[in-house]
């Protein structure tokens, strides 16, 4: 028998993370959209966040000073990572491009091991978050919900700003035909350095908000990354509907299945990625073009 | 060109590993290391087949490496199986199916999505082995106890249970497995790979079904992964769950880029350095952590400035120190070359000669429509319509055999999207294609080449990093063998008629004298006659051009009209260009498209003559 | 000093020799014509005009200043545009954000009541996705995208091509207005009489080499010369 309270929380764990997803894989689609790179430093991203992060936290007990200073210090990266290294990949074969970010996220987490080891550090909530909300029917952390407040606020925030303002609408006939936005007298490198400097930081935020729910660890991007990929195949590469619906199907795959078993809840999600690429092979809402 | 001899890299690498344990411990190499440093070259073979020569880019090797690994170790130690190289091969038989059903999947999609699948491969088999399945793997702790094998020989047995003696067993079969490896990449399957590698739109338009082969590298890679990570187990004396870790295929990808992809023995190299900084690094300077953080410093490098990796570059450095460029070509160049340059020089020697003026005989090959006798070719309400735009309307065309047809029209006529059309390149919206009598609405590329129907492109789509002898094999290699053969051990040589096909179609192109040049230092026009002579070499009985002309110079126009009319003795031409003078020195008949439509069909002099054309390309709409 | 002035052009796409030594002139104020059948390079001569691929040698003078290799959006800023022949509309933004998109960085750029007086058709869809328009509507919106700039000299890559008649008739009504008000025009054109009505004056481009070079009325008085070149 099913234990309903247990599965409602797990309902609601898998908003909360496929949130977290739906952010991260935003970030992830953003770029390969406008730039046409997979970023494979971006689970990197994510734990530079939290690690940035803890170390502003440390100087100055402020939980907010260190998502601020976490989602700052990973936009830093990104746009040197794209000023430095990336740009001269675009004209590279594919393959080129996918070795040197996996090279540069590998030089991220053993530079950050370097410096900090390898045992996980633990972030603190900010007090006011801390301990369990009444829910009428259920009890559930006051953090997690706060952080799926806080998580969507951001999601909206990265859509308005892709559908309402005028970078936004760069980026997206930037991620349409970059060509032509050249063409049009804006200069299109720009784009990129802000494109990957924005995909990074919605890595980078996640990865700090997250942390107070799953300490950071050098190793905490590895997971983030595969099921980031998961969720951009099957919500389509390229658009940001897509991570986000793909962000909450991957969200409740997840934390449905591990109550039955945390183990197949990869293999569910791949299941459902397979199912995806048989039936819809764009992805749910992805567009024929891009490969 | 060198003739390398083809043994001479097998006697080399048994040389090496036989000489290694007396040369590598005195550079800190210890026994153990060696033979770890040899378990991850034979893992990296199979993935530098499938990278290095597939251009297939995986990241979840280490999902196969870890199953069979789990599968002999399960088999020797739970099940209390007593032979080991059994059970590793056993275990690798199960590498090689998963692999198959895995390939099914991660091979619907190409480049990036193709990569970030593997990456999820990676991770889902690391969490099945963790926890469901933890009672045949030994979850978190592995498996315990698996034992080193014995060799009963008769008299005596050589058991192999100190470390140089594992060595010996190890290097063994790195040895067989460099053996096939090379085997397999101087086959005609090999060939094949380095042509998907390199263009994989043209390797399926010369009659190859590139699907099939990509999932063979892909089994293969498995399977030689599948073999390591059996002799993991046996190496450790227990089989870790880390074998299957993402990071395990990320350090494989690390170390053959270092080492040098697409040479079979970068994986080696790379190994090599990555091994022995790590122990450098941690036991000597007792820096702990950071030789990976080097390492991935190093590895960016490379990528960045040094992308052949350590092989490559030691290459280059030859080439710089003026030994001539000939000498340095890549294993599986060589290979190549050398087989076919020895099947070459045979011909040759039997006094072959050809020339242009002769009209060619067409090599005969087993296609059943040799004997029909209606028009070659005959679309029939041909109609293509892309959302709101018709870009072909109800087009009715037919060739008689022998024919020299031409196609022109002004801009916005159709006439690509019409060709696309009859290769099979798009389907048509409605609308039927019949060749030789057959239907052949619908098929693929890959199929209508088979057929006899194959066109030469507009665009260069060549072998670029082969040359052009090696360009010709692979289009020859589809017609000689079909579509998909999985002749993995054959030499190149042993082909019948190959040669004779590829040298035929040099003669027809003219390029017998630039055989054995790279495709990048080829002159335009030379460029333009191999993008003809790759279609020819598939022996199509009907052969469209798309704008052979284009680019060309006055002269290079004069020569090439020449040169069609030549191959034009022998099979039916369809050719579409803008060259009007050109094209009607050559046609014999001419159909004009307009708008989508065909406005009229005639004789060149018809078809000069002819007002409606006329006001087509003059005329237009008249402003009020 | 010409508004443009083109010497010794070569390009090459990979190593196909499109252009072969292609000069030209456009002055202020005129309208001049490119013509040739297709496959001549004429759409590979806009293109290098405005950086869209990269001359191999040659120079290109636009308003005194060097253009040749520089970047596309450099040269926009220097006050050209192109209307490129498969209009590459932004599918993705509706009407008026392709237009609000192209005067983004122009320091003169047209008020949008100016371009829907110009098109009032436009304005009737300013709402609707690119994706959503007629082929006719989204020539308009490409040369419309390409005027809110106010560029010194236009580009138009074979604008009526692939349009019903009574469509180019009102583009040609259109871009006879702009030449008339001081617009200085480049046309390519396979479409002969829709751009002798517009035409100062024509070139002729035959397989990557200009062969003639005359005024418009020259062209109309000896038709022979155009069709020697252009007819079949």
């Amino acid at each position: 028998m099913i234990n309903w309270t247990n599965f409602v929380s797990q309902v609601f764990n898998g908003v909360v993370l496929g949130a977290l997803l739906a952010l991260i894989s935003s970030g992830l689609t953003i770029i390969y959209g406008t730039l046409g790179i997979l970023n494979l430093a971006h689970g990197a991203m994510f734990m530079l966040g939290g690690y940035a992060g803890w170390v502003a936290y440390s100087y100055t007990g402020s939980f907010v000073v260190a998502v601020i200073a976490g989602s700052l210090f990973v936009m830093l990266v990104g746009v040197a990572m794209e000023r430095i290294i990336i740009r001269h990949f675009y004209s590279r074969p594919h393959e080129d491009q996918l070795l040197v970010t996996f090279g540069l996220g590998i030089v991220f987490v053993e530079t950050v091991r370097f410096f900090f080891g390898s045992l996980s550090k633990t972030v603190f909530a900010p007090p006011a978050l801390v301990g369990i909300t009444p829910l009428g029917f259920m009890f559930y952390p006051t953090y997690r919900l706060a952080l799926l407040g806080i998580v969507a606020l951001a999601l909206i925030a990265l859509y308005l700003v892709l559908y309402r303002t005028r970078i936004g609408m760069i980026v997206r006939a930037g991620i349409e035909d970059s060509v032509m936005v050249d063409s049009l007298g804006i200069d299109v490198y720009k784009i990129f350095m802000l494109v990957f400097g924005i995909g990074a930081m919605a890595a980078g935020f996640a990865g700090i908000v997250n942390a107070p729910v799953v300490s950071i660890a050098p190793d905490v991007g590895e997971a983030v990354l595969v099921q980031t990929f998961v969720v951009v195949v099957i919500g389509g590469v390229g658009s940001f509907h897509g991570a986000v619906l793909g962000g909450f199907i991957a969200g409740e795959i997840i934390s449905i299945t591990s109550m039955f078993n945390p183990g197949y809840s990869y293999v569910m999600l791949f299941v459902a990625m397979t199912l995806v690429l048989v039936l819809r092979p764009y992805g749910l809402l992805g567009t024929a073009g891009r490969e | 060109m060198s003739r390398q001899r083809p043994v001479l890299i097998e006697i080399l690498t048994a040389i090496g590993l036989f000489a290694a344990p007396f040369i590598l411990p005195h550079l800190g190499f210890s026994p153990t290391t060696m033979s770890r440093i040899v378990v991850w070259g034979l893992f990296g073979i199979g993935f530098d087949i499938l990278f290095g020569f597939t251009g297939l880019l995986s990241f979840g090797q280490s999902a196969f490496y870890g199953t069979c690994g789990i599968v002999a170790a399960y088999l020797l130690t739970i099940v209390g199986f007593p032979y080991v190289v059994t059970s590793v091969i056993i275990g690798m038989i199960a590498a090689v199916l998963v692999g198959y059903l895995v390939g099914l999947i991660a091979l619907r999609r190409t480049g990036i999505y193709f990569a970030m699948i593997t990456v999820a491969i990676a991770e889902v088999f690391y969490f099945v082995e963790f926890n469901p399945l933890s009672d045949y793997t030994g979850g978190e702790n592995g498996l315990p106890g698996v034992p080193t094998p014995t060799l009963p020989l008769g008299l005596i047995t050589i058991h192999f249970n100190t470390d140089w003696s594992l060595y010996a067993f190890f290097a063994f079969w790195y040895f067989i497995g460099i053996v096939i490896a090379l085997r397999i990449v101087r086959s005609p399957v090999g060939a094949v790979l380095s042509a998907i590698r390199d263009n994989p739109l043209r390797a399926a338009a010369v009659g190859h079904d590139i699907h099939s082969y990509k999932l063979t590298a892909f089994v293969i890679a498995a399977a030689f992964a599948g073999f390591a990570g059996g002799l993991l187990g046996v190496l450790q004396g227990f089989m870790p769950p880390e074998a299957f870790t993402f990071d395990t295929s990320g350090q494989l990808v690390m170390q053959t880029a270092i080492g040098g992809t697409g040479t079979l023995f970068g994986p080696l190299v790379g190994a090599m350095v990555w091994l022995y900084l790590s122990d450098f690094f941690q036991n000597t300077l007792h820096l702990g952590a950071t030789w990976k953080l080097v390492l991935g410093v190093v590895f960016v490098l490379l990528v960045c400035f040094l992308r052949r990796g350590l092989i490559g570059g030691i290459k280059d450095l030859y080439e710089i120190a003026g030994r001539s460029r000939s000498a340095e070509i890549a294993p599986e160049q060589v290979a190549l070359a050398a087989n076919l340059s020895a099947a070459s020089t045979q011909s040759r020697a039997l006094g072959k000669t050809h020339s242009i003026a002769a009209p060619a005989p067409m090599p005969t090959h087993r296609r059943e429509t040799d004997k029909f006798s209606g028009p070659i070719l005959d679309a029939i309400g041909l109609t293509k319509r892309y959302d709101g735009l018709v870009a072909n309307s109800d087009i009715n065309f037919t060739v008689k055999g022998g024919e020299l047809r031409g196609i022109i029209g002004p801009n916005g006529a159709g006439k690509t999207t019409f060709f696309r059309m009859l290769t099979c390149e798009v389907p048509p919206t409605s609308g039927k294609i019949i060749f030789e009598g057959r239907d052949i609405t619908g098929m693929s590329v890959t199929d209508v080449c088979q057929l006899g129907l194959t066109k030469s492109y507009q665009v260069n789509q060549l072998f670029t990093r082969l040359t052009v002898r090696e360009n010709l094999t692979i289009s020859a290699l589809a017609e000689r063998r079909g579509k998909f053969r999985l002749d993995l051990l054959r030499r190149l040589s042993k082909i019948p008629g190959l040669t004779e096909q590829v040298e035929h179609t040099l003669d027809l192109v003219n390029l017998t004298d630039r055989a054995d040049i790279p495709v990048s230092a080829l002159a335009y026009g030379e460029k333009r006659r191999l993008e003809i002579g790759l279609a020819l070499a598939s022996s199509p009985s009907l052969l469209l051009l798309d704008e052979p002309l284009a680019g060309m110079s006055l002269g290079e126009r004069i020569e090439t009209v020449k040169l069609l009319k030549s191959i034009a003795r022998s099979r039916t031409m369809v050719v579409i260009d803008h060259d009007m003078d050109s094209l009607f020195e050559l046609a014999e008949r001419i159909t004009v498209l307009q708008e989508g439509r065909v406005l009229v069909e005639g004789t060149p002099e018809q078809i000069k003559g002819n007002v409606a054309v006329q006001e087509a390309y003059l005329g237009g709409v008249v402003a009020a | 000093m010409s508004l443009l002035e083109v010497n010794g052009l070569n390009t090459y796409y990979a190593d196909s020799h499109i252009l072969f030594d292609v000069a030209l002139t456009v002055e202020r104020n005129e309208v001049v014509a490119l013509l040739g059948r297709n496959g001549a390079g004429k759409s590979t001569t806009l293109k290098s005009l405005m950086g869209a691929v990269t001359p191999r040698a040659g120079s290109i003078m636009f308003d005194g200043v060097e253009i040749a290799g520089k970047k596309s959006h450099d040269i926009a800023l220097a006050g050209m545009q192109l209307v490129h022949e498969d209009r590459r509309i932004f599918g993705s933004l509706n009407v008026e954000e392709n237009l609000i998109l192209a005067g983004l960085t122009a320091p003169n750029r047209w008020p949008l009541e100016r371009i829907y007086a110009m098109f009032p058709r436009l304005k009737e869809r300013r709402l609707s996705r690119g994706t959503h328009l007629s082929g006719g509507e989204q020539q308009v919106l490409a040369i419309a995208r390409a005027l809110v700039r106010e560029p010194k000299i236009l580009l138009l890559d074979e604008p009526f091509e692939g349009l019903a008649p009574i469509i180019v008739r009102d583009l040609l009504t259109t871009c006879r207005g702009l030449a008339e008000a001081g617009q200085t025009i480049l046309v390519v054109e396979q479409n002969i009489s829709a751009a002798m009505t517009l035409a100062d004056r024509v070139y002729i481009l035959n397989n990557g080499h200009i062969v003639e070079s005359l005024t418009a009325q020259a062209a109309r008085d000896q038709p022979e010369v155009v069709r020697r070149h252009l007819g079949v």
